[in-house]
């Protein structure tokens, strides 16, 4: 297609198709949402692949990241740096790895890497309470926090080294069929559109604009209305 | 069961590498890692520059990211990851050449896969964008190499892979479209990000039971009625609007009963003839056969992904903990899924605090006789329930003869709906009676009491349709069979929507101006479930008496999908505990598939078998029984020459009591071998388990053995002490200690070599 082929070349474009388990056209709509992210600074020519890197505060603001407690830790996971700034590569693979598409194996790597906050390949006790503040908010009380990850030591670390390393993680993973279903959804899944392909029009030279900036703001309005609190 | 290749392997690379802890293969799965530094891989001729590139890199990362390796076997293609701890080696140097090794391993095993294969093993691997596509680089330009150099094969192999290529694209494209044009998608994802995902699964198997009755519906439609239509007669009665209610008086002598059709062979003019009888009869198979087998590979699909490791058993915190549904947008979802999640940490915890708290005998005494007592109550209103129905029916058909009021053939679905309304309900509140020491047993029970209701309701009924109607000498059994599960059928729609728009918006009201302390209420998965499995059941059983009923069903289910949606988003609030969504949906369907199908097969079965068609209705009419128009049929085609082998199938596969026997037999077999290598794989998983815990203890052992060496050595020679760290590193660590290495060490190896030869 005409539009295609101004802003990533079909050699590109074949890459990205090879390398993540996104269609052309999904990888499009991917950087069109890159591209809205930031639109002063990521040029609509990616032919010449020029060293562009959106800032995570505007990453953050992503409606599939914006309340999601460890949007930060998945930023800097996913960023070159480990910073959080993410070129497109990045921004590409991010979503590619929280696909449904993506297997189990990728996601769980990629989930333990989430969860490992000081990033020495080791879940350790103070990963997991870093983790389980972020999960409860505050709810629970200091020495709460320390019990359950004293309580997950037990359970999941099968060496006994007193920290999770991958390998206790993943057969951890595979003990629970429930998590990282991406069939159903479950875990370790980002959906950066609504399913709703009819928002990109295909009119050559023109960029979809409807596709997803009006949803949040229309679920939150639903919300407002029906979901009393 | 891994072939002792591979488990030499295991052992023979604890031998050589052992302060590095081993990851061992998984039966199914393949655990990929992350290497090092940008381009840590090198073509097999360049390495220089990148070997001094790698170094640079590797001091930059090294306080970030840690030197994992990648280990290629090559005898199955399973990837060995090996981590090297911090702790041990201290990294001052860079390893340029053993990376080089492993991206040269990588590539070379990526070369003689299938150009598919490779894409699939690319994308799988957790490296980032750029290294993919340096891979991907490498790779074709190998490719490319080696084809050149092959004679002959090439055109070929171009062609092929240009032919792969273009499927593989075209079934990318084709699943995208397919994804645009399947129903509901938006509203799915809406729901599931609001509501989670275990609310999701009911809309879900909504939608799925939605394709059974679309299909079914077409099926019946192109071979069934539209032939009828082409010879339809004249409908002679009148048509008051209760019909829609009723199902009877028009309707009666519409395309929608049994009773209408024809039993004649059709032919228009010198057309091809079409004969209705075996039309029916194999139109309906075929439609069953259908819904059997892909009812039997959902299921199956399902129980394999949901049931890996039965017998390991998680406390659940640990899922709680690293559980975190990723999918959850909407900020007001993520604030109270953390405080649910908060919530049910708390009962875990005290759950676990308290777990050691025996109960007393006494205590125990009467738990289990609120247990008996619960059970027999609920057996007892349950067959209470089924009695009073057939007895109401039989009254009800006694009433219908004397007088003809139309209005009156609603009591019996009227009665039956309000018993599915009513006594689940009931059985809720025995959870204030019964304590359970898990919540999970209360949601089982439940379910299995509900179920047990509905089975013997449905079941009475069809003892009451084919033993009191079809012997009663009607005019026209099937049609009124028919009509009666129309008419169940609709009742049960009302009531639904009743209960969906009336009664879910009352509680709403009362949970927020009333008694607030209730609040929302939350979806009540099971029970809505179960009643959409017991409508597809009435369905089922009623397609052969009411071929229309499908496409009955499916604006029933249309409807209810929109209705149900919007009470959702008015009237409940996310749930609060996290629910196996996925092993829910495996019991889901085997509940539709289990009790349900397979009833209404046997059901089908015995009418087709054992009861004598009406004289003067349907395509039947006239015979001794349903299936005697396949016998007839058999003895037409015997009289033919060209068919001789359809009857040779009937006589000899089908109709052979021996075919059988030895087809279960085979069938036995093979379950029998399957179940053995199961237990024999829960014996490795459990030695392989073993075999984790003691290179855990191994390395622990190895680490000390180190240090203390280090700090030795640190001692005696300070200036000299980075020399020899690196010739240490270099070395294999465990040559230096095996002199103190301890007998047990080696005694654990032995161990290890006898171990998995023993299984």
């Amino acid at each position: 297609m005409g539009s295609k082929q101004t802003v990533l070349t079909h050699q590109q474009l074949e890459e990205y198709q090879d390398c993540t388990f996104f269609t052309r056209k999904e990888i499009m709509r991917l950087f069109y949402r890159y591209q809205d992210l930031a639109p002063q600074l990521v040029p609509l020519d990616y032919t010449s692949c020029p060293d562009v890197k959106v800032p995570y505060e505007l990453i953050g603001t992503m409606p599939e990241l914006k309340d999601n407690p460890f949007r930060q830790r998945i930023a800097q996971v996913f960023s070159q740096d480990g910073d959080g700034h993410m070129t497109l590569d990045n921004f590409l693979d991010m979503f590619s790895v929280m696909s449904e598409m993506a297997p189990r194996d990728l996601k769980a790597y990629y989930a333990f890497k989430i969860y490992d906050f000081n990033d020495d390949n080791y879940i350790c006790a103070w990963d997991l309470e870093q983790t389980v503040t972020r999960l409860t908010r505050g709810e629970l009380s200091a020495e709460e926090v320390s019990l359950v990850c004293e309580k997950v030591l037990d359970e999941a670390d099968s060496d006994h080294d007193g920290r999770l390393s991958l390998e206790d993680f993943q057969s951890m993973i595979l003990r629970s069929p429930d998590f990282l279903r991406y069939e159903h959804g479950e875990g370790l899944t980002l959906r950066p559109w609504d399913g709703n392909s009819r928002g990109f029009t295909g009119d050559r030279g023109k960029r979809p604009q409807c596709f997803w900036p009006q949803s949040p703001q229309l679920s939150e309005a639903l919300g407002d209305c029906f979901f009393v609190n | 069961m891994l072939s002792d290749d591979q488990v030499n392997e295991i052992i023979i690379e604890v031998e050589s590498v052992p302060s590095e802890t081993q990851s061992l293969p998984s039966l199914n799965q393949i655990f990929l890692r992350k290497s090092l530094a940008k381009p840590t891989f090198s073509t097999v001729s360049s390495v220089t520059d990148i070997d001094s590139v790698d170094c640079q890199i590797f001091r930059h990362g090294i306080d970030r990211r840690h030197n994992q390796l990648l280990r290629f076997s090559s005898l199955n293609e399973s990837i060995y990851p090996i981590h090297r701890s911090p702790g041990c080696l201290s990294m001052d140097t860079c390893y340029p050449s053993q990376e080089t090794i492993q991206g040269q391993r990588l590539i070379a095993s990526l070369l003689p896969m299938t150009s598919r294969d490779r894409i699939k093993t690319i994308r799988n691997q957790p490296r980032t964008m750029e290294e993919k596509r340096k891979l991907r680089k490498i790779v074709d330009k190998e490719k490319s190499k080696q084809s050149h150099g092959i004679l002959g094969a090439t055109g070929c192999a171009q062609c092929l892979n240009s032919l792969s290529l273009a499927y593989r694209r075209s079934k990318s494209s084709l699943s995208e479209l397919f994804n645009s044009v399947s129903l509901w998608q938006k509203t799915l994802k809406a729901i599931g990000g609001k509501f989670g995902t275990s609310v999701l699964s009911y809309f879900s198997f909504l939608r799925w039971l939605l394709r059974f009755n679309i299909f079914s519906f077409v099926v019946i439609f192109s071979f069934i009625v539209i032939p009828q239509f082409t010879v339809a007669e004249k409908n002679t009665l009148q048509f008051t609007g209760l019909e829609f209610l009723s199902g009877a008086g028009y309707f009666g002598d519409t395309v929608m009963y049994y009773g209408f059709y024809t039993n004649t062979t059709i032919q228009h003019g010198t057309g091809a003839s079409y004969n209705m009888q075996l039309a029916y009869i194999f139109t309906f198979g075929a439609c069953l056969v259908t819904c059997f087998f892909s009812l039997l590979f959902s299921m199956a699909k399902y129980f394999r992904n949901n049931f890996i490791n039965p017998h390991i058993y998680s406390r659940g915190i640990t899922k709680l903990v690293f559980c975190w549904d990723f999918t959850v947008t909407h900020e007001k979802a993520v604030k109270l899924k953390q405080k649910n999640l908060s919530t049910e940490i708390r009962e875990n915890l005290s759950e676990i605090l308290l777990e050691n708290a025996r109960l007393t005998f006494h205590q125990q005494l009467t738990r289990f006789s609120a247990h008996v007592a619960a059970w027999l109550v609920s057996t007892g209103v349950a067959a209470a329930c089924s009695a009073g129905v057939y007895f109401l029916a039989e009254y009800n058909s006694e009433f219908l003869k004397t007088h003809r009021n139309p209005g009156a053939v609603l009591l019996l679905p009227f009665v039956v709906s309000l018993i599915n309304l009513v006594v689940p309900r009931f059985y809720s509140m025995f959870s204030l009676v019964e304590k359970y020491e898990m919540p999970r047993h209360e949601v089982y029970i439940l379910l299995i009491r509900n179920i047990l209701l509905k089975i013997s309701i449905v079941g009475i009924l069809c003892y009451y349709w084919l033993n009191i109607v079809a012997l009663s000498g009607e005019e026209c059994w099937e049609t009124l069979i028919g009509q009666d599960i129309y008419r169940l059928l609709l009742m049960d729609f009302v009531f639904s929507l009743a209960d969906s728009l009336l009664g879910e918006f009352l509680r709403r009201l009362i949970g927020m101006k009333f008694i607030t302390s209730l609040g929302l209420q939350e979806f009540d998965i099971a029970r809505n479930v179960l009643e959409l499995i017991y409508a597809q059941t009435l369905t089922w059983l009623g397609i052969f008496f009411c071929p229309l009923l499908p496409f009955i069903q499916m604006i029933t289910l249309f409807i209810m999908f929109y209705v149900k949606n919007i009470s959702l988003m008015m009237n409940f609030q996310p749930p609060s505990k996290a629910w196996r969504a996925s092993q829910m949906i495996t019991v889901f369907i085997f509940l539709l598939f289990f009790p349900s199908f397979m009833g209404v097969l046997c059901t089908l079965a015995i009418t087709i078998w054992r009861l004598k068609p009406s004289a003067d209705c349907g395509p039947f009419r006239g015979l001794p029984s349903f299936i005697q128009s396949i016998y007839s049929w058999i003895d037409t085609l015997s009289k033919r020459s060209g068919y001789l082998w359809v009857v040779w199938i009937y006589q000899n596969l089908i109709g052979s009591v021996h075919f059988f026997f030895i087809l279960t037999l085979i069938v036995l077999i093979i379950t029998y071998l399957y179940w053995q290598i199961t237990e024999g794989r829960k014996i490795m998983i459990r030695l392989l388990h073993e075999q984790i815990i003691n290179e855990g203890k191994d390395k622990m052992f190895l680490i000390e053995k180190l240090n203390k060496l280090q700090d030795m050595e640190k001692r005696t020679n300070p200036n000299a002490f980075i020399l020899e760290t690196r010739e240490v590193e270099e070395q294999n660590p465990l040559h230096l200690v095996e002199h103190d290495a301890s007998p047990d060490l080696r005694f654990r190896r032995s161990v290890q070599e006898v171990n998995p030869r023993a299984c």
